[in-house]
């Protein structure tokens, strides 16, 4: 066993209420400097539609992640062969229109404009380029839904749909959507890394942060495409490539990532948790429908006494232990089993989980009052009756399996069903109950869910262990290596000590 | 800053000093020795002592000619005192048809007087060491033709490692895209130096401004040189025009190669990502660019 400790993230998309300021505070504190200016770190797409850069999920165009061949894992888009073969061409890079040409408006015309019959407007013009532009791509050009004709029929979590539960997607008084922020995933097997050809990736030891050495990069751009998540971007003013760092600086000091303090939902939560390193080739190799539980087996109990020995023998601190036994993911991924990792099926192991939305309420009316569809006119209607199908949301967080995504949805739901009974108790306490035990779940989880999710204070919901930057450096670098040493304008060092 | 450059500066003038110093000092059995070896790098492809006339004179007793100081006037610089109108220089413009000795890189008032010291001594002897090559008038075996083909191809490379004169000559009847365009066209290089002679010379010590370095280090075995000769004169005695690829035909060669470049690129990369958002548009729509 050989335990590591990762800081991991879960999203809980039934409270994402798609207002992008997640997108702005990452972008004003990171990535608002030329050549950074389409990255985004951090987005919110709309499900369903394509997202951001436009398809991201078709991996038969993009070639992200990896795939298992003969029994082993091999990178869809690069290898060691392939990287001399492609040195001059990648032919798997995004093209600039899948993410967006850059803009910014004319503003000086607002107050330099000669006097005239109209008002100046403000018109758009190219960062990359100088000249007025036509816009024809956004970062979040599908929002809510626009040009859904385009985008969203072309989602390609639509796949294995039959056509009718694709029309009723977009169909009137069915129409649904639901947000989907994303992050860097902070893989346990990240495909960037395996790509990069100047070993500038690495997975930080102690937190598990995937960052890039801005020193070390050359700009081979390997990473861009090998990532599935289209998660790391190439900056073309300094000409490497960058990613979200989850803000180390900030977890550093004890604050929690921009994104994450700013989110107006409280959708976000961040801890600790203790994985089995060892295992991270052999869950890789998993089949595609045993994944999500492989993965959780490599998640450890951190109450474990064994668990705990085998972290500190492997130098992980007492304290960042007792964060993971705090640790709000912990809790949503393996021991209420309601966070499922985004497209598992690319093998990268995410580190970011999602609690599935509860589709909206689902009511029809014939001739008469507004009733609830489902059985015994249900106010909760059955999940396998929602607006949103199952298998699109197996597509995204199952990996293309119903099994753990309708798991998740039936305990939200029954979470739902219980708080019922308690606050308008229309719903009597043995119904409620029934529905519990029938979602695999107890009164005492319930509450726990309950108060995780809408209750969640600041420090519940952001569990940051102490970083221990101080141990970390210590193992590259000695500190007391340059105490002898002056700054520039000496010759010689100055006498210390007796 | 300024004291350490003027160090600097005494120290290579002193320097100078004891290399001249030394210089005049050298026995005079080197200095022959080394002006021995200047005449035979720069000075055998056009003249002999002794050995007859090549593109310049048989310089045997050359001091009975002209007097020391204008020899040594012209050694320095042929073409000035050709341009001067000196009615000597003229007739030796005239005897060379029209060819005016090179200006010799590294030609000295000392070394031209070590050189006419070197032709005095040379000429007492009865057979000079630099009496030229002989030569039979023989015609060439096929062997030797053949041997010289292949030399010129650089199939059979040159003994001390000089490079195939292909690389940057071309003659008739190569085939394919023909030699190198960097040196002149050798089909009739043995028509152009007048003989065998001539040509054995001048491959003996390439004496061009571009062959000179390069074949100073690795020169031109003499029965190499006899082949090439035997190659070269087979090819002015086959005759016709000099047949080499034309400016159009090489463009055309070109131009097709790369087409075909890029089609084979096309085709390698065939699976390359093109665009997915261009595309969805275009599928959604039918008009890719508007949207």
């Amino acid at each position: 066993m050989n335990v590591r400790s990762q800081i991991a993230m879960v999203f809980h998309l039934d409270k994402c209420i798609g207002c992008h300021t997640c997108s702005i505070a990452c972008k004003n504190v990171w990535t608002d400097r030329k050549g950074a200016e389409y990255m985004w770190w951090n987005n919110v797409e709309t499900k369903p539609g394509t997202g951001f850069p436009t398809a991201w999920e078709d991996q038969e165009k993009y070639n992200g992640g990896w795939e298992l061949h003969n029994g082993e894992l091999r990178l869809k888009s690069t290898s060691k062969t392939k990287t001399v073969l492609n040195i001059f061409h990648h032919p798997n890079m995004p093209t600039m229109d899948d993410y967006y040409e850059p803009w910014t408006y004319d503003y000086q015309n607002l107050f330099n404009a000669p006097e005239g019959p109209d008002q100046p407007t403000a018109v758009p013009i190219s960062t990359v380029t100088g000249e007025l532009i036509n816009i024809k791509a956004g970062p979040n050009w599908d929002d809510d839904l626009g040009g859904s004709k385009i985008y969203a029929a072309n989602d390609p979590n639509l796949d294995g749909l039959t056509a009718e539960q694709q029309n009723q997607l977009s169909a009137v008084e069915r129409l649904v959507f639901f947000y989907f922020p994303r992050i860097c995933n902070h893989c346990l097997n990240p495909a960037c890394v395996a790509a990069c050809p100047s070993g500038a990736i690495y997975k930080r030891g102690e937190d598990g942060i995937v960052l890039i050495d801005q020193n070390r990069c050359r700009g081979w751009r390997a990473c861009v495409p090998a990532c599935p998540y289209k998660k790391v971007y190439f900056n073309w003013h300094t000409g490497k490539s960058e990613k979200c760092i989850l803000c180390y600086p900030r977890l550093e000091t004890g604050q929690a990532p921009a994104c994450f303090h700013s989110c107006v939902g409280r959708i976000r939560y961040l801890g600790v948790l203790l994985y089995d390193a060892s295992k991270i080739e052999e869950v890789g190799k998993m089949p595609a429908d045993e994944l999500i539980e492989a993965q959780r087996e490599m998640i450890l109990d951190p109450h474990d006494p064994e668990v705990i020995a085998a972290a500190r023998a492997n130098g992980v601190h007492d304290s960042v232990i007792e964060s993971a036994q705090m640790s709000p993911v912990y809790k949503f991924v393996k021991v209420w089993k309601i966070a499922l990792p985004p497209h598992i099926e690319y093998r990268t192991l995410p580190m970011l989980f999602y609690v599935p939305p509860m589709a909206p309420v689902m009511s029809e009316r014939h001739n008469g009052p507004v009733r609830n569809i489902g059985e015994n006119d249900n106010l909760f209607h059955e999940i396998d009756e929602a607006r949103v199908p199952m298998k699109f949301l197996a597509n995204l967080f199952g990996g293309g399996h119903e099994a753990k995504v309708r798991y998740a949805l039936r305990k939200q739901k029954a979470v739902r069903w219980y708080r019922r009974s308690l606050t308008v108790g229309d719903v009597t306490k043995e119904l409620a109950d029934r529905i519990l035990a029938e979602a695999g779940s107890t009164r005492e989880e319930a509450e726990a869910i309950y108060r995780l999710t809408s209750l969640c204070t600041f420090d519940e919901r952001f569990v940051i262990p102490p970083m221990h930057r101080e141990e970390a450096i210590e193992m590259m670098e000695d500190p007391l290596e340059h105490k002898q040493n002056v700054g520039f304008g000496f010759l010689t060092g100055p006498k210390r000590g007796l | 800053m300024r004291s350490q450059g003027a160090g600097w500066f005494t120290r290579i003038t002193q320097g100078m000093g004891i290399a001249a110093l030394l210089w005049c000092v050298t026995p005079a059995t080197v200095q022959a020795q080394e002006a021995a070896d200047f005449f035979r790098q720069n000075c055998v492809s056009c003249h002999t002592i002794g050995g007859g006339r090549l593109t310049g004179p048989d310089l045997k007793n050359v001091e009975g000619q002209q007097d020391r100081e204008w020899l040594v006037r012209f050694m320095m610089n042929p073409q000035a005192v050709v341009n001067q109108g000196d009615p000597y220089a003229q007739k030796l413009v005239e005897e060379a048809r029209g060819v005016v000795m090179p200006q010799i890189v590294g030609m000295t008032r000392e070394r031209a007087e070590s050189l006419l010291d070197l032709i005095a001594a040379e000429s007492k002897l009865e057979s000079s060491q630099f009496g030229g090559t002989a030569i039979s008038d023989a015609p060439f075996t096929p062997e030797e033709i053949s041997q010289g083909r292949r030399l010129f191809l650089g199939e059979q490379r040159l003994a001390n490692g000089g490079p195939p004169c292909i690389s940057c000559h071309t003659a008739k009847h190569l085939g394919g895209l023909s030699g190198g365009r960097l040196g002149p066209d050798l089909s009739r290089v043995y028509e152009r130096l007048e003989g065998r002679k001539n040509l054995a010379a001048w491959l003996g010590a390439p004496a061009t401004a571009v062959m000179a370095p390069i074949f100073k280090k690795h020169s031109i075995k003499q029965e190499e040189v006899l082949a090439l000769v035997a190659y070269l004169e087979d090819q002015t005695a086959k005759g016709g025009e000099d047949m080499s690829v034309g400016g159009l035909t090489f463009l055309l060669i070109g131009l097709g190669g790369s087409g075909l470049a890029l089609v084979a690129f096309d085709l390698a990369w065939r699976r390359r990502f093109r665009s997915a958002r261009k595309e969805l548009v275009l599928k959604s729509t039918g008009r890719g660019e508007e949207l």
